[in-house]
């Protein structure tokens, strides 16, 4: 600033001069703003067919089709999946049907039930593989009547498939860990309702691998273990390790006082963490690639930590129940408020692409975040 | 009265006057000086500590309820337009935040005089340290999203509670103040958050020492704007102005830069 200048504004109103330091202040940081976003630009990875071994798509709480017609994300997950169906593997995320899962047969509610179970398994192509797993609200909106809920969904699976190859996992209200390999993909599936379930979680018909917390820690401990160069380990259950949903305590007014009510569905709560906790431990040094969950009915892709590299949440599988996330320190992507769900390819050489795709679509694209996921 | 009593009369009663003016001049001399100290002293106690020397701060970000975070602090506040001199406060801070949400800190720096008349007014600097709760009450984004056209858009609404103290401010004089405010921040973008805030508050100055300073509340205004998860994602650095709604305490102008030590 030359003397002229000087004496230009020290002629100034002090309010001239406070001015000037504002605008100076606000275009400094509108600059590092810009300076800033240019390094992160979302990438529209075009992948050639024949260089995909498998493919993932994630979507979770579904369970709650438009009756008149079915509409996105599912008709767009049905269309993408039907290009290459032999490779293709699509995870229901579980609360596959809205309120209280399947009642017994007779129930007034039982054909709707079974509408919104069908609607999902049709989304299905015919050479695809399909697992559906279990959440809360298909434990008969965790009311003792889950159990049997639960086992009533699995059968009515089997008779909606008409040729399909579509299971539950893990099967007849057990806890799991089930697994499931497809090439370089080792996929272990939880019921993590059975952890938060204040009601009869077995029974004589049970006969489950692992039955007790300790059991289904080691056992879940001994399926993380790499077991080869290259594989990669998902985990797929319903209630997410972390989430900037309304079950993260976030969203709303009441969201840092959830952790007083006390609900086992939240994270703020006492046996939810445990569950959380356990999981972790099973984790410990030998972290999987993702942990995908449902639960809140938002997209949200977090950094994991050293447990597990990424959290999965695709919640947001039926467009009327699509909700608020917010963006958290350890988040790389959030959606609220849009239907949508995951894509996972593992590509034949050594790289896994995850993409989001969300409805209705910011402009043409409905693609609406891409990332490499790095394999430790 | 003959005319000649009523002038001397009249000159009696203007040498009266002037004399009872004078006297009152003379007697109101130093209680003007003591009420503009006891006016200006509590403000100084106020711009003094970290409450009124340092810059204004975003809440803070939402984060995993699993884990605490430690998070380290680094500010730069300047106010001007006060009066005879300017403040330049440095400050470093320690803050700890609580299952992704609250925040807990303490702070210590030193707060120096600029364009002082050593000839006129005590020039030395002094120490501060303050304390500081942060609750993040509220924390959502659909209603803002729409307000402002981002669908990522966060708000978050909370209270502060923040206690500050320097000794020394001037000779026997050691300061302490206690503020109370309701922040709120609403932040926006992707991947490098750009953060609006405003902190509006009350301070009360207490008196901690034996100069029998009369406690005062003022209101307080913050504002300004940041940036998070800069660089590698625990990065925030914002920049902040305040306002002390009492006598000429100018404005307040800063920079903090934040690091969050994330696992």
């Amino acid at each position: 600033m030359d003397l002229q200048e000087k004496a230009f504004w020290a002629r100034q109103p002090r309010f001239a001069r406070a001015l000037r330091v504002s605008v100076h202040t606000a275009l400094c940081t509108v600059a590092l703003v810009i300076a800033a976003s240019c390094h992160h630009k979302v990438t529209i990875e075009q992948l050639k067919p024949e260089e995909i071994e498998t493919t993932l798509f994630l979507i979770g709480d579904a369970g709650e089709p438009d009756p008149r017609q079915v509409g996105s994300p599912l008709d767009s997950l049905a269309v993408q999946a039907a290009a290459a169906p032999e490779r293709t593997l699509i995870i229901f995320l579980g609360d596959n049907v809205y309120p209280n899962g399947i009642p017994s047969e007779g129930a007034a509610e039982w054909a709707d039930a079974r509408r919104r179970l069908d609607a999902q398994v049709k989304a299905i192509p015919m050479g695809a593989r399909g697992i559906f797993v279990p959440g809360n609200h298909d434990w008969a909106n965790a009311t003792p009547f889950g159990l049997y809920s639960i086992r009533l969904q699995e059968q009515m699976i089997a008779s909606l498939a008409q040729g399909r190859n579509v299971r539950m996992m893990p099967s007849n209200g057990c806890p799991g860990p089930a697994t499931l390999d497809v090439g370089r993909l080792h996929l272990v599936a939880l019921d993590t309702q059975w952890w938060l379930h204040s009601f009869i979680v077995r029974d004589e018909k049970s006969n489950c691998p692992a039955s007790t917390i300790g059991t289904v820690t080691a056992a879940l401990r001994e399926q993380v273990r790499p077991q080869g160069d290259g594989r990669v380990v998902l985990v797929a259950a319903h209630h997410p390790l972390m989430t900037g949903g309304i079950h993260g305590g976030y969203c709303g007014v009441t969201g840092p006082f959830r952790r007083f009510g006390g609900n086992a569905q939240d994270i703020l709560s006492g046996s939810n963490r445990a569950m959380r906790d356990s999981l972790r431990s099973a984790f410990f040094g030998q972290p999987p690639l993702a942990y995908i969950a449902g639960h809140d009915h938002n997209l949200q892709v977090l950094r994991g930590g050293r447990n597990v590299d990424y959290l999965l949440v695709s919640g947001a599988g039926a467009a009327a129940k699509t909700e608020c996330a917010v963006r958290m320190r350890e988040s790389y992507y959030v959606s609220q408020h849009r239907a949508g769900f995951m894509r996972i390819d593992i590509m034949k050489g050594k790289g896994v692409l995850l993409r989001v795709f969300r409805y209705p679509p910011v402009g043409t694209s409905s693609l609406a975040y891409s990332r490499w996921l790095e394999v430790r | 009265m003959t005319p000649p009593i009523r002038i001397i009369s009249a000159f009696a009663s203007i040498h009266t006057a002037r004399s009872f003016l004078l006297f009152a001049a003379a007697m109101s001399g130093p209680s003007l000086v003591r009420a503009q100290a006891a006016e200006s002293l509590p403000v100084l106690t106020v711009e003094a500590t970290p409450i009124g020397a340092l810059p204004p701060l975003a809440l803070p970000m939402p984060a995993s309820r699993d884990h605490n975070y430690w998070g380290f602090r680094f500010q730069v506040g300047q106010r001007r337009e006060r009066g005879p001199e300017d403040l330049l406060t440095a400050a470093v801070g320690i803050d700890y935040q609580v299952a992704g949400g609250s925040i807990f800190g303490l702070t210590g720096g030193h707060q120096w005089r600029q364009n002082c008349q050593p000839s006129i007014n005590d020039c030395s600097g002094h120490n501060l340290y303050g304390a500081r709760a942060r609750f993040n009450l509220m924390t959502g984004g659909s209603t803002i999203a729409g307000l402002v056209g981002d669908k990522a858009a966060t708000s978050t609404l909370g209270t502060e509670f923040g206690f500050g103290y320097a000794p020394n401010v001037t000779e026997s004089v050691h300061a302490c103040t206690f503020d109370a405010g309701l922040p709120l921040s609403i932040a926006m973008l992707e991947r490098i958050r750009l953060v609006t805030f405003v902190t509006p508050g009350v301070v009360w100055d207490i008196d901690c020492s034996s100069a029998n300073i009369p406690s005062l509340r003022s209101y307080l205004l913050g504002f300004g704007l940041g940036l998070q998860q800069l660089a590698f994602r625990g990065l925030d650095v914002h920049v902040g102005a305040q306002r002390i709604f009492r006598g000429t305490t100018g404005m307040q102008y800063g920079i903090s830069i934040t690091w969050v030590r994330l696992p």
